[in-house]
């Protein structure tokens, strides 16, 4: 038999924010708040309160010298997770200005006890609690002072079965604060702001009793409350073990001989990058891709981040969104983070039931995000494919490629190596036209065709012609027919600057 | 702005003291509501945050009645009732019932202007639920 005590997590009712406690948030802990002014604590700690608080386990917000109460309801009822009906029923505020305008903190504490005796709550929040540091300076030893008060406050709570949050701002992390060593949990909040955009950022220092996920989060602050992106592989993590064994059926991408290029389509759950220069049928073939998902009773879901989506881009897209076959995601804000683009996606895929998935482009993607998050993307660009690989979901991404005749390159992200096939387009020049060729360059375990092979776009799509055996060096731009190449260095030389007058 | 009969502070006022009240019955009930409102309001906003609205009221209706003006200054610590006390004995019924009903008014939309109507109407219901809890109006019906 276990006689070990079984801690209860509650969950708080902050979307995300239990996934990176670890499950969320342990019965009876003591736990701190943190994080500069404006940074969302007052706010997460409203939106747990009305989440946890009952009328059988009751929530006690005791308001010290902070923010003036009335104003602290004014804005806080903005949010659709407060409730009027809760407060004086399962929720009772407290105001202890008076008691800390003496100074005395065990006044404070005698005041705390009276109303948590009178009140018996469930959960204890005290906003905030640099007033209550502040108002210790007035005696003589502030530091053990507050120390002795944070004690018991500690014992207090945890003896009378109250999951407890101090609000607090200005804590220096470094500090050997004796919060810090009471505390079961600090939760510390921060801005990150560089140039125009602010990203608002969460890390659980500290929780004892349970593994956390460690490192900053991002989260928002919308009229529904807090939203807290949490990596994106931890929600599909459970899935892709069940679903390791790659799957041996193939996917059709709408292109006629595209599919024999590949080797009889794209393997289903594949992530598939397609990279070319600007006007290089990118997001045609991306159009096609989603289109013939549709004709076989496939969804789809497309990130878009290329043009103004209210625009017609594409008139496949268009009415493949209109008619509900393909799911749009498209956000604009100036603090977006891939995991919050990750759980836009996977979110829209599970409510279309959606098995194919295009980012069109990752140059956009990289352009929409905050520019806090440019650093680490090709890290974050990783998760998301491994977290739609774990959704079972094929993956086209479309990447911009700069024209460059010099090197060969697939991606300017080095995205090449975490997707399983590529497709890249170029342009040539032959017969001073500018023509389009594409080649399959590698569909992982499988084989697939290494032609370059002509295409071209009208009104109806992708064409995809034959290969041009007749030229070569097509992948250096200025392809020269091939018994030139044959010829000594010294006249192919001269044949070079012959060439655009020499027939097809 | 609302209807003054309409306010549901001023309809308490007017269950407690009928239609028979002198202005020292009015004075007495408009410090009782008060008193109410204080207990419903100070745990939540302290003493120093209803003063602080109080004195606000008595500014505002002020401007109307002017004999509200200067009963409440030099506001520290919390309230002290008296002076509105004798202010409302010292003037008529119809003046005191009118001072009456446009201080509590004035202190609704006061406070339903910072907190908005829906949560005014939650922090004060007990006062509203006292007076109709309390003994019934008088009735003269034989």
């Amino acid at each position: 038999m276990s006689s070990t005590v079984n801690i209860n997590r509650l969950a708080t009712g902050v979307p995300g924010l239990d996934e990176i406690l670890g499950g969320g948030l342990p019965e009876f802990s003591f736990n701190l708040i943190a994080g500069p002014p404006g940074c969302g604590k007052t706010t997460l700690a409203h939106q747990m309160m009305f989440a946890l608080a009952t009328p059988a386990r009751p929530a006690l917000y005791l308001t010290v010298l902070g923010e003036p109460p009335l104003k602290m309801l004014r804005y806080q009822q903005q949010f659709g997770f407060f409730d009027n009906e809760a407060i004086n029923h399962s929720i009772h505020f407290v105001n202890l200005t008076d008691e800390m305008l003496t100074g005395d903190l065990d006044q404070a504490l005698r005041r705390i006890v009276a109303e948590v005796e009178k009140h018996n709550p469930s959960f204890v929040f005290v906003d905030s609690f640099r007033s209550v540091v502040l108002a210790s300076r007035a005696e003589g030893n502030p530091q053990q002072n507050l120390q002795v008060f944070v004690q018991q406050l500690g014992t207090l709570m945890t003896s009378w079965q109250a999951t407890t949050f101090l609000i607090g701002e200005y804590f220096n992390e470094t500090d050997a604060n004796p919060v810090f060593t009471v505390a079961d949990g600090l939760i510390w909040l921060r801005q990150s702001v560089q140039r125009n955009s602010m990203v608002r950022k969460i890390e659980i220092m500290k929780m004892r009793g349970q593994a956390t996920l460690p490192g900053l989060h991002t989260f928002r602050i919308g009229s529904a409350g807090i939203n807290v992106f949490a990596p994106a592989g931890t929600a599909v993590a459970k899935r892709s073990e069940t679903d390791a064994v790659p799957s041996q059926t193939r996917v059709q991408m709408g292109v006629s001989r595209l599919d024999e290029m590949l080797g009889g389509g794209l393997p289903r759950g594949y992530s598939l990058l397609v990279a070319g220069p600007s006007g290089s049928g990118k997001s045609i073939l991306a159009a096609a891709f989603l289109a013939e998902g549709a004709r076989a009773g496939e969804n789809g879901v497309i990130a878009s981040f290329e043009q103004d989506p209210h625009r017609s881009r594409n008139r496949i897209v268009a009415d493949l969104i209109k008619n509900g076959r393909v799911g749009l995601v498209d956000s604009r804000a100036p603090d977006l983070s891939i995991d919050e683009i990750v759980l836009l996606l996977l979110s829209e895929i599970r409510r279309l039931k959606a098995t194919r998935v295009v980012i069109d482009s990752l140059s956009g993607f990289e352009l929409a995000l905050a520019p806090t998050f440019r650093d680490d993307f090709r890290e974050s660009l990783s998760r998301l494919v491994s977290a739609l690989a774990g959704a079972g979901v094929t993956v086209l991404m479309t990447s911009e490629l700069e024209d460059r005749y010099i090197d060969l390159r697939f991606s300017p992200y080095g995205a090449a190596f975490m997707t399983d096939a590529i497709i890249v387009q170029r342009y040539i020049e032959v017969d001073s036209r500018l023509l389009r060729v594409m080649a399959v360059v590698k569909v992982r375990a499988s084989a697939h065709s290494n032609e370059l092979r002509e295409f071209s776009i009208d009104e109806h799509g992708i064409h995809i012609g034959c290969p041009l055996p007749d030229q070569e060096g097509l992948l250096g731009g200025r392809p020269t027919r091939k018994h030139l190449a044959d010829l000594p260095p010294a006249i192919a030389d001269d044949a070079d600057s012959i060439r655009p007058s020499l027939p097809p | 702005m609302e209807n003054e009969k309409n306010s549901p502070l001023v309809a308490t006022l007017a269950q407690r003291v009928g239609n028979d009240a002198d202005s020292a019955q009015i004075a007495d009930a408009i410090v009782s509501t008060w008193r109410e409102i204080e207990i419903a309001l100070t745990p939540i906003i302290g003493q120093r945050g209803i003063a602080t609205l109080y004195k606000r009221t008595l500014y505002l209706t002020g401007a109307t009645y002017v004999w509200l003006v200067g009963i409440h200054e030099g506001l520290h610590g919390g309230m002290d009732l008296a002076p509105l006390r004798a202010a409302f004995a010292r003037q008529n019924k119809a003046a005191a019932t009118a001072g009456a009903s446009a201080l509590l008014h004035n202190f609704h939309e006061l406070l339903a202007s910072l907190v908005g109507p829906s949560l005014t109407e939650r922090l004060l219901r007990s006062v509203w639920a006292n007076s109709l809890s309390g003994p019934p109006a008088q009735d003269n019906s034989p």
